[in-house]
């Protein structure tokens, strides 16, 4: 094991994007082979307070991924599982943090390899005789890897009914700047009140957390979770890379239930959101509930249209008109569902019904494909736009505002005539409002109206980023969440623990160099 | 009329993977309808007309029933398990001979008996071929489309850009050539049909097949060695800023690879 790295100058900057497709610019490449090569190139970059943007899987949608400068150091090599164990929450695994959600699911699914360690006794044959198990977080891109969800606090469809990402990590191994890094276990340390201390290698860091209070009661992924008397690894969940890098954690498991897939048509959105209301508030054993608008459902036509096989799925039932998918456990009663549904214009020859693990998967491709069409057109615009990325929401809302913020969407993006679809995490209250750009005009109207919708999401209690972290182009969102001062307190707590202010700089906090 | 459809249930290709010894790692899957088969089904189902019945029949262990429930969901009428410990490991031979015995005792009076051309885990494409034979009936492969004509059907073949129309007798073994891209999913109306409709198990003895004639002991294919194909890649980076030069050493590599 030796901490000798590589790093490559960057000629081509054409890679340096994610799904948000902003444009980076940065000098090196560092790809480490393992966590000596990672400290050995912080301390590197360190000594020389040169930045350095910590990538995975370049999946996310803000940007914070994307290097405005300085080194990249890439984590594609750290990946795996490296143990599992089991306490008296139940089972949970040791991961490297590139390694992906599909590659975890496959994992578990196998049943973890023979060589697995235990890290409690009999924990693998214990595993594999009570499982299948399953991570339950499933941000629909499950390319994504599971430290940039644990640094961005993702969330997904299954959010609905086991929370986000936070809810399910039991440690994480951070590696702060200077290469100095320490386990942090839930529950072991908490700020005593606003004063958090504690020590990882040599250091020992004290600072005052944030004066907020980032509880919310929404779906909210805008940084970290600050509150007095705080958990110190809430610090770094959703910190997106700004106060130390992820090099392992242990993430919590569930039972895999075998489950029915729903997707109902009914004939326009009204009905839709009806329905889903009566769902929520009817069917209590729901996984997920999402909506696909009309718009939505257009699009998916638009693109099938050219491609029968794009989304590997029969045409639409005559007269859909908008769309909501659901999961139940495979066991669940039909008829209260079959009542509600029918009860605004859809029948059971309306619903596509996948009981089979490979049918499903299809349902979620389906979902899975609007914003990832969506993405793919804006990339054909960069040519022509450079300027431009993506628009997309991400705003959720108590429950009683729910009607309110449908109303404004629909309302202010008829007022400005831009094109868009909705879809996403209705039973959240949490759809995304995706822009279809056509012209730099648009692109600047609907950074106007993001920033409105954002205003209004926040007014009603909500939460302007409630998945999808804050990355590089959502840091305004910080102050108009949490107030004036959130950001500087913030950057007060990265002066502590990142003091050349090298690590990811530019996500939450602003400031990229 | 009758229409009988072989199915098959397949390892779901989404869950596997191949292990670093070149073993397949089928993660625990229960599997999924063949795509084939599933196609050939659609195609029979187009078929039925008021008072017509499809029916599908699989052979495989007992938790090929989810296979045949996904058929019955997608619209089928009635469903057949063919299920037995000791036909397990047969090879194509000793399949399209148990086949065979179900169709003579279960499907004699099918008028189509219906395959998918291949399955994507075997791949053979034998098994309707020697089932055809073994019932002594015309076989037709390749097949794109079938229409009702009089008392018999018409099929339209398709091989390698040649086209076919030929009539069907009654009775006949179909098999059609093509995936269905878009697939099928079941609807919530057909999950709760299906309920209702039953799976009729079968076993050898019901089959009238002798211990010898089914399974490893009846299958003549003996497997000596899998390896997985892991081609040798001869890529290599070369790097021109002069797109003369650029032009000139691709002519060289393709002048050399004469």
């Amino acid at each position: 094991m030796s901490d000798m790295f590589f790093r490559h100058r960057i000629t081509d900057m054409s890679g340096l994007s994610d799904e948000s497709k902003l444009s980076g610019r940065a000098e090196n490449r560092i790809v480490p082979l393992d966590e000596n090569e990672l400290r050995g190139a912080l301390i590197y970059l360190n000594n020389r307070s040169l930045p350095a943007n910590i990538v995975a899987m370049r999946t996310g949608v803000c940007g914070g991924a994307v290097p405005q400068g300085g080194d990249v150091i890439e984590l594609t090599n750290l990946t795996g599982i490296t143990g599992v164990g089991k306490d008296d929450r139940g089972f949970y695994i040791r991961v490297r943090p590139c390694t992906t959600l599909d590659e975890i699911d496959a994992q578990l699914l196998s049943g973890l390899t023979d060589d697995t360690p235990e890290l409690s006794d009999g924990a693998l044959s214990e595993f594999r005789a009570t499982g299948p198990y399953f991570y339950p977080v499933d941000p629909t891109e499950t390319g994504s890897s599971i430290g940039g969800n644990i640094a961005t606090n993702a969330s997904g469809p299954l959010t609905f009914r086991y929370g986000p990402t936070r809810d399910w990590v039991r440690a994480i191994k951070i590696m702060f700047a200077d290469g100095g890094y320490t386990w942090i276990n839930r529950g072991a340390v908490h700020a005593d009140g606003m004063r958090m201390s504690f020590c990882a290698g040599r250091s020992f860091y004290s600072f005052m957390v944030p004066s907020y209070d980032s509880r919310t009661g929404v779906k909210n992924a805008a940084g970290p979770l600050i509150s007095e008397n705080m958990d110190l690894i809430d610090l770094f969940i959703g910190s997106e890379g700004i106060f130390g890098v992820i090099c392992e954690a242990e993430i919590y498991l569930a039972p895999r239930k075998r489950n029915l897939a729903l997707v109902a048509f009914f004939p326009g959105d009204a009905e839709a959101l009806a329905a889903a209301k009566g769902l929520k508030a009817g069917c209590g054993f729901l996984e997920f509930l999402e909506y696909m608008d009309g718009r939505s459902l257009e699009l998916l036509r638009r693109v099938t249209a050219g491609d029968p096989a794009f989304l590997g799925l029969p045409a639409f039932p005559e007269g859909a008109g908008s769309s909501l998918f659901f999961d139940i456990p495979a066991d669940s009663p039909l008829d209260g569902i079959i009542a509600i549904l029918g009860e605004h214009g859809c029948s059971p020859s309306h619903v596509w019904c996948a009981s089979e693990p490979s049918d499903a998967a299809r349902l979620r491709r389906m979902r899975h494909s609007i914003p990832r069409t969506i993405f793919e057109y804006v990339a054909s615009l960069k040519g022509e736009m450079p300027a431009i990325h993506k628009m997309g929401t991400d705003m959720s809302v108590p429950d009683a505002a729910a009607d309110e913020m449908m109303a404004f969407y629909a309302r202010r993006l008829k007022e400005e005539g831009l094109e868009y679809v909705m879809f996403g995490h209705i039973g959240d209250n949490h759809p995304h409002v995706e822009i279809i750009l056509k012209s730099v005009e648009d692109f600047e109207k609907s950074k106007r109206l993001y920033d409105e919708f954002a205003a209004k999401a926040v007014e009603l209690g909500g939460s302007p980023s409630a998945e999808h972290g804050i990355g590089k182009i959502k840091t305004h969102y910080i102050t108009m969440l949490y107030g004036d001062r959130a950001a500087e307190e913030l950057r007060k707590v990265k002066s502590v623990l990142d003091p050349n202010m090298i690590l990811c700089p530019g996500n939450i906090i602003g400031g990229a160099r | 009329m009758r229409f009988l459809v072989a199915v098959k249930q397949v390892p779901d290709t989404g869950r596997m993977s191949i292990d670093a010894d070149g073993n397949l790692v089928r993660s625990g899957s229960a599997g999924m309808l063949d795509p084939y088969c599933e196609s050939a089904l659609l195609s029979a189902l187009s078929l039925r007309t008021e008072g017509d019945t499809v029916e599908v029949f699989t052979m495989g262990p007992p938790q090929a029933s989810t296979t045949l429930r996904r058929c019955l969901e997608i619209g089928a009428d009635a469903a057949y398990l063919i299920s037995d410990r000791a036909l397990a490991g047969s090879d194509t031979w000793a399949t399209s001979r148990a086949l065979e015995a179900f169709l003579s005792r279960y499907g004699c009076d099918a008028a189509l008996v219906i395959f998918g051309r291949q399955t994507i885990d075997g791949g053979t494409g034998q098994v309707p071929f020697q089932t055809a034979r073994l019932l002594d009936v015309q076989q037709f492969a390749y097949v794109d489309s079938v229409r009702r004509e009089g008392e018999g059907f018409v099929a339209v073949q398709s091989y390698d850009g040649l086209t076919r129309t030929a009539k069907v007798p009654l009775g006949s073994v179909v098999s059609f050539g093509g995936i269905d891209l878009r697939g099928a999913i079941p609807t919530l109306q057909g999950h709760l049909d299906a309920q209702r409709k039953e799976i009729v198990e079968v076993d050898r003895v019901k089959l009238g097949l002798g211990l010898y004639s089914v399974g490893i002991k009846g299958s003549p294919t003996r497997i000596v060695r899998t390896q997985p194909n892991a081609p040798e890649r001869k890529n290599r980076m070369v790097m021109i800023n002069n797109p003369a030069t650029a032009a000139d050493l691709l002519r060289q590599e393709m002048e050399g690879l004469r």
